[in-house]
């Protein structure tokens, strides 16, 4: 008996496919989509409209890496909405925007989004890094995401993500250890 | 799309030194080693004093980090797995 694919699914059973796919990754669809809009009202909104587009191009989708193709969805259909809103804006004024592109404030990783602070020392160690190292230390600490993925976010080589993600959580285990981290004996 | 396998990285010799160890414990401990290589390390980790203490080091601090991570809101991702439920109306 021949396997189903997307494209010949009954209604119901692309549904029950999408949801399989999607389900999973909905948080961190949402903690990525908070980081690009840096607002949980508009980050829901994000996520609504690309689960929409996904769903929308699921026949395209040949079912590998859910979850990355979903991020760029999701990214894509972040840009599509801030060229909406400002449609007057160029094309690299409008890349300055996404996270990765330029130092522009809406790269979703200034103090506000680096955490709630559960630990004021850690908190401030992340506030101390530069914004191409809480970049990655968001991405992939903070939201979970791989090193690919957050490479494909920021559009630099995964081995960028790799040793800025180095070089980041080495100043912040500097700025622990001056505080005293790790050295207690027992 | 170009994809970044897991174990892209250079294999590693087959008792790879602390210093080979010392360049790929960050991807390791980050599960972004292929298992040849990660069973490598865990080889090495468990015979070299230094290197484990390097390796519990780098985790704690991943920890640390880890541990700000933001709460998602339980009611927001309710709603969200109710859009998906509800998908091809919403679609259409």
């Amino acid at each position: 008996m021949q396997t189903p694919t997307i494209t010949t699914m009954s209604g119901d059973s692309r549904q029950t496919a999408f949801r399989e796919y999607v389900l999973p990754e909905l948080d961190v669809m949402l903690r990525v989509a908070r980081r690009l809009t840096r607002s949980p009202h508009e980050a829901e909104d994000l996520v609504q409209d690309a689960l929409v587009r996904a769903y929308r191009a699921l026949d395209r989708f040949d079912g590998r890496y859910p979850r990355a193709w979903l991020l760029t969805i999701l990214r894509n259909t972040h840009y599509n909405r801030l060229r909406k809103r400002t449609p007057d804006l160029l094309e690299d004024e409008l890349a300055q925007k996404l996270p990765g592109r330029g130092a522009d404030a809406r790269d979703g990783t200034s103090e506000a989004a680096l955490g709630s602070g559960f630990d004021p020392l850690v908190h401030d160690a992340l506030k101390s890094l530069s914004i191409k190292h809480r970049q990655v230390i968001a991405l992939v600490d903070l939201d979970g995401l791989t090193y690919q993925e957050a490479a494909d976010m920021l559009g630099i080589p995964p081995g960028t993500v790799m040793s800025r993600l180095h070089r980041a959580r080495a100043k912040v285990r500097e700025h622990l250890e001056a505080a005293g981290f790790g050295q207690e004996t027992s | 799309m170009t994809w970044f396998r897991r174990g892209a990285i250079t294999p590693l010799s087959a008792e790879p030194d602390c210093h080979e160890v010392a360049r790929v414990l960050q991807a390791f401990l980050d599960g972004e080693l292929g298992p040849d290589n990660a069973e490598k390390v865990a080889a090495h980790l468990a015979h070299c004093e230094p290197c484990d203490i390097e390796s519990n080091t780098v985790d704690a601090v991943r920890d640390a980090i880890r541990a700000q991570r933001p709460d998602i809101d339980v009611d927001e991702l309710g709603r969200l797995e109710s859009f998906v439920n509800d998908i091809d109306r919403h679609a259409t």
